[in-house]
């Protein structure tokens, strides 16, 4: 475990390292950071002065490892737009994008897990059929069309939610701005989870139950049933159980998703998280807070798919990952 | 595990139940609260750090300039109460006595001069204060302004100096460095504080995030009607939400007001909307350099014809642009109002066949997504009507992070651009947009149909020194006439200016074509 | 063959559930519109001169202000809908089934060799993965359109949309499958059948073909047919941000999301026509998975 830990790691630092280095050579694609940074009417001369001082003329690979010296003593460089370490900026978006994924992977685990059991048990009833049919209506609405429809409906409307923002903050821990803890907070809260999980629940019911109808047919469930255990403990406990290695496979990578690029969401709901900053730095050609935030996303994805594969060995004890060969 | 979870939730109870009971003592705030809502918030505290819309804005609402426009475009006192020309090169203000900066220093010439210097180290106005050489206090409370050459938009030009407290920004910050220091990408004493003159003084901001002002209750203009006492001030990029803000009574002004839902909020009883015509022309420029076909004034006259800029701003735009003929709007000196729109598809046809291109030519044109208003819709419309005079248009949006460095490449035979005039002056299009490119001189800086002609260029660098106004005007109409006669660009529209507020917000004394609204005196009932 | 496929399991469950009897009825008719779109298309939409920006925003025929030469009613640039709705559901068809493809290949490819393979092997895919995860669709339209722009021009941009589109979303997704795959792979391998297959000397390849994959394939169905209605979707998402088909040809997905900002106007057929073609496309491709899972599945004993 524990040296599965620390080979982790060190493919995690290598990995680091690459999506940095992809970031640096690609990084002209996003535009020029001066350009957004002065006026139009500025010349290509004071342009060229300030892209100078900024060292963007250099050579990449001098640009690089000027990069990667400072990242060694936890400089990730500065957001040009932001006027603030990049590190800074990006730890102080992730609140807002952590509470609203958080809000809506409950929704979805609350949700689908129930729907697609149920689909699974009973795959001719009409409810089944409902469940199924109507979850494709999520995935085939774009998330910036449903999230706007809900604004109209029960903002403009109806008056019942807040139409944009997290509302009002507490500050947890000295460092956590929280609308978790604010009625204000979690009115503003409501659309904005229900529109992002709309577009992931339909892929968990249905994963859900399609796995959930594979397990009711193996040996194992039909033994149980023989031997006259309970219903609902057999569902639970001996099929459900057994569904859960894809689900928890796809639910990581979505999970990392949502935290790196819930953009559509958060942008139609004016919430200020790293999906909103992701859009403002490509945006404005903010290729240092960019270059920064890749490498943070890239360890989202490491961590995250690390406790997957950790997970695994709990779910399924004939899965090894982490221990030895 | 599940312990940690279940004493989170207690917390989280625990949190919120403290949180309901102190909310009502939060909420009782004295005074009249507006919740603006614009695309985008300042990037900085420091007015000098970007030549912007956006900056003015907010430059407007926490300094003051010299002198202002007003709705009519002429020119009024702010903090300087006269002014005379005292000398072709020297202009003598005589400032307001008894004005006071948000620190509590008082503002005197010193500060102007201080100002003037600062913004001719600006990367973003060192060019618009070329002309000037330098400010001189004659007393506390008079300033001279000093040309180069004898210049024509002196008192213009003042407008941009929002006199910035020099003993606040004197000395050295924690980190040792200058407070007057100009950083356009880290941090900044000037950046990050402000002390001006004007109507509101920050008390919060997070930027991307919200800017919280107050009214300075020292403010100098006790005629002013502004009965404000805190503007909260929320960026909202996407335009529907923008929108839904408003009719959902979450904010009370917003800026812009996409053309799409006019319409709605124009319905709704309980929401003013107000739109202007505004100053910024929509235009396409034709590549000579990169097609021999645009070199032929008939062909370039053709495109012009042929595009329905009439069409387009009644229906894409909702009618919220005025269709153009040529660069200056209503109201610039440049202004010559026989150039009106020529749409004619006939004419058009006639003058392809004319210039041997009957059966048409295929040609690339790129676009920005989100720089002006529809910008992509424009440019789709103008692809289909050029297909109508058998001119086959490949089209590539983009948007603006990448859009400019392809504008100065060329890489497309048509490239659109939009310009508003930093000046409020006509000279300002002509010297970016079609004078002949010149590296030496900077003009010519966006001419990138590299359309050139000589006669025209000596007629704006004339216009520059002439003090006579009505004779200025007359040079800059001529110059209009020439770019129609020569088809050296095709103009599309001006887009107009619109905000929407909640009816109990009095918007319409407020705004004006330059786009700043005065809310230093703006009045909720 | 043919015999065999009538004598099938597959075609005898068919017979008998009338849900994916009608799915692919409406999804063959479907087919068939979207690829004689230019022939049963009233205009074509994709060509400026048939197109009079002073026609925009018709109203659909029975409404006041309808034509009965736009049944549907026209968009924004005046494209009659109807025609847009045969042309772009060809485009966002394509799209959505070309990357879907690239993906599945790529990811179930890389997630088969990882999780059969193990070790070192193993480690660096899905580090790989982890590395693309990273890049966002977004970020690889704009690389990609980029790199295209410096080698391709401008000019040949609308030509080259479709492809590059699918390159784009088929590259960026393939992680999803990688991973899921591999998750099945290392339940399976560890199970009698695989080990006796290999007891028996069988290539590694074979195994991983014919043994493993079929067991791995329920979820990976799933994926697929979810995944179709997401590629659509990120190409709506991504000319939301401004990196999708180019204006002059849109698809379901880019009609849909130009359309949305006009229905508070009042102009909502500009979308909901788009939408509901959309949502029916969407739905019959997913019941249609749905059976297939079901009927193809190893593990799952039908007639019951």
């Amino acid at each position: 475990m524990f040296a599965f830990l620390i080979r982790r790691l060190v493919q995690a630092v290598l990995v680091m390292l690459i999506i940095s280095f992809i970031g640096f050579s690609l990084k002209h694609a996003f535009g020029d950071p001066v350009r957004d940074l002065v006026g139009v009417s500025v010349s290509k001369e004071e342009r060229d002065k300030i892209a100078e001082k900024l060292g963007l003329h250099d050579p990449v690979m001098v640009q690089y490892v000027r990069f990667l010296k400072n990242a060694l003593t936890g400089d990730l460089g500065y957001s040009y737009f932001f006027k603030k370490p990049a590190l800074d900026v990006i730890l102080s978006k992730a609140p807002a994008t952590l509470e609203l994924v958080f809000a809506a992977s409950l929704i979805i685990v609350f949700l689908s897990i129930p729907a697609g059991v149920y689909a699974a048990i009973r795959p001719r009833s009409f409810l089944s059929r409902l469940i199924m049919g109507s979850s494709i209506v999520g995935v085939s609405i774009p998330v910036f069309f449903t999230a706007i429809m809900m604004i109209y409906i029960f903002s403009v409307e109806l008056h019942w939610a807040p139409s944009f923002g997290r509302g009002e903050l507490v500050t947890l821990f000295g460092f956590w701005p929280s609308g978790l803890v604010t009625l204000d907070g979690l009115e503003h809260l409501i659309m904005p989870s229900i529109a992002l999980s709309s577009i992931m629940l339909p892929l968990f019911i249905r994963l859900i139950q399609a796995e959930m109808m594979e397990a009711l047919q193996s040996e194992y469930v039909k033994f149980a049933f023989a031997k006259g255990l309970k219903t609902f403990r057999i569902y639970m406990v001996h099929a459900f159980k057994n569904t859960l290695l894809p689900v928890i496979t796809v639910g990581g990578v979505q999970l990392g998703t949502m935290i790196a690029f819930t953009i559509l969401t958060e942008t139609v709901f004016n919430w200020q998280g790293m999906g909103a900053m992701f859009v403002e730095a490509v945006e404005r050609g903010d290729t240092s807070l960019l270059v920064a935030y890749l490498v943070f996303v890239g360890m989202v994805f490491i961590v995250v798919n690390t406790c997957v594969d950790l997970v695994y060995g709990l779910v399924n004890p004939m899965v090894r990952v982490a221990g030895r060969k | 595990m599940k312990r940690t979870l279940f004493a989170l939730a207690i917390v989280a109870v625990a949190a919120l139940a403290f949180q309901l009971a102190a909310a009502p003592a939060a909420q009782a705030a004295e005074g009249k609260v507006l919740k603006l809502a614009m695309d985008a918030d300042p990037v900085s505290l420091d007015p000098q750090i970007q030549l912007s819309g956006g900056m003015l804005q907010y430059s407007h609402m926490v300094f003051d300039p010299l002198v202002r426009w007003t709705k009519e475009m002429t020119i009024e006192p702010r903090l300087a109460e006269s002014w005379e020309q005292i000398d072709p090169k020297t202009m003598r203000f005589h400032l307001r006595k008894g004005v006071k900066f948000h620190s509590g220093n008082p503002f005197t010439a010193k500060d102007v001069v201080f100002t003037l210097n600062r913004l001719k180290e600006s990367p973003d106005f060192k060019g618009l204060f070329e002309p000037f050489e330098k400010a001189v206090a004659v007393d506390d409370n008079t300033v001279d302004l000093v040309t180069k050459e004898p210049y024509g938009l002196t008192l213009a030009m003042s407008t941009y100096i929002f006199p910035m407290d020099s003993v606040f920004y004197s000395g050295k910050d924690e980190s040792g460095q200058p407070k007057d220091a100009l950083v356009k990408t880290g941090p900044s004493f000037a950046n990050a504080n402000e002390s001006g003159t004007g109507p509101y003084k920050v008390v919060e901001r997070e930027q991307g995030v919200k800017l919280v002002m107050d009214r300075n209750p020292e403010y100098w203009d006790k005629k002013s009607p502004g009965n404000v006492s805190k503007i909260i001030f929320t960026p909202i990029k996407e335009d529907a939400t923008r929108v839904a803000a408003l009719l959902s009574g979450d904010v009370d002004f917003i800026e812009p007001v996409p053309p799409q839902d006019m319409k709605r909020l124009a319905d709704d009883p309980n929401i003013e909307l107000v739109s202007m015509p505004g100053t910024r022309v929509i235009t396409l420029q034709l590549n000579q350099k990169r097609r021999e076909e645009f070199k032929n004034p008939k062909v370039r006259e053709a495109i012009i014809y042929a595009i329905n800029n009439p069409g387009i701003v009644k229906t894409i735009m909702k009618g919220d642009a005025m269709a153009a003929g040529q660069q200056s709007p209503k109201g610039y000196a440049g202004y010559n109002p026989d150039l009106t729109p020529r749409f004619d598809l006939e004419k058009a046809k006639q003058l392809m066949k004319e210039a041997g291109y009957e059966k048409g030519f295929e040609v690339t044109m790129i676009a920005p997504n989100n720089r002006y208003v529809n910008d992509e819709k424009i440019a789709e419309a103008v692809v289909g009507m050029l297909s109508k005079i058998g001119i086959k248009v490949n089209l590539k949006t983009m948007p603006k992070a990448q859009y400019w460095d392809e504008f100065d490449n060329q890489v497309a035979d048509i490239q659109m651009i939009g310009w508003h005039a930093d000046t409020e002056d006509s000279a300002n299009f002509s010297e970016y947009l079609i004078m002949c490119p010149n590296k030496e001189t900077g003009m010519g800086q966006y001419n990138s149909g590299n359309y050139c002609n000589p006669k025209l260029d000596e007629l704006v660098i004339a216009s520059r020194s002439e003090l006579d106004m009505d004779k200025r005007a007359k040079m800059l109409q001529e110059v209009e006439k020439i770019a129609y006669d020569d088809a050296a660009f095709v103009p599309l529209h001006w887009q107009n200016l619109s905000w929407a507020a909640k009816k109990n917000v009095k918007l319409i004394p407020i705004v004006n074509i330059m786009d700043f609204p005065y809310f230093g005196d703006i009045v909720i009932e | 063959m043919w015999k065999k496929f009538l004598a099938s399991h597959f075609l005898w469950s068919f017979k008998r559930d009338w849900v994916a009897m009608a799915s692919a009825a409406v999804l063959v008719l479907l087919l068939l519109a979207s690829l004689l779109a230019p022939v049963i298309a009233p205009h074509n939409p994709y060509d400026g001169t048939n197109v009079d920006i002073m026609e925009a925003e018709t109203p659909p025929v029975w409404m006041e202000g309808g034509t009965s030469k736009f049944i549907l009613g026209t968009d924004a640039q005046g494209r009659g809908i109807l025609s847009a709705m045969l042309y772009g559901m060809r485009t966002s068809l394509m799209i959505g089934l070309g990357a879907v493809f690239l993906q599945a290949f790529m990811g179930i490819l890389i997630g088969l060799f990882s999780g059969y393979s193990g070790g070192k092997l193993e480690a660096f895919l899905m580090r790989l993965a982890d590395v693309q995860l990273s890049f966002s669709t977004l970020l690889v339209a704009i690389f990609v359109g980029a790199i295209f722009q410096m080698v391709f021009g401008v000019a040949s941009y609308e030509q080259m949309a479709v492809p590059l589109l699918i390159v784009i979303i088929g590259f960026a997704e393939w992680p999803q499958y990688a991973r899921t795959v591999r998750a099945s792979v290392l339940a399976e391998k560890k199970k009698e059948y695989v080990e006796a297959a290999r007891v028996i000397g069988l290539p590694a390849r074979r195994i991983m073909l014919r043994h493993i994959l079929p067991n791995t394939l329920s979820p990976v169905l799933v994926i697929s047919t979810v995944q179709v209605a997401n590629a659509i979707m990120s190409e709506a998402a991504l000319s939301f941000l401004g990196f999708g088909m180019p204006v002059t040809r849109p698809s379901l997905g880019s009609l849909i999301k130009s359309g949305f900002e006009f229905i508070f106007s009042g102009s909502w057929w500009i979308t909901v026509f788009p939408g509901i073609l959309l949502v029916v496309l969407i739905l019959v491709i997913n019941l249609l998975g749905d059976f297939m899972r079901e009927a193809l599945n190893p593990k799952l004993y039908k007639g019951a």
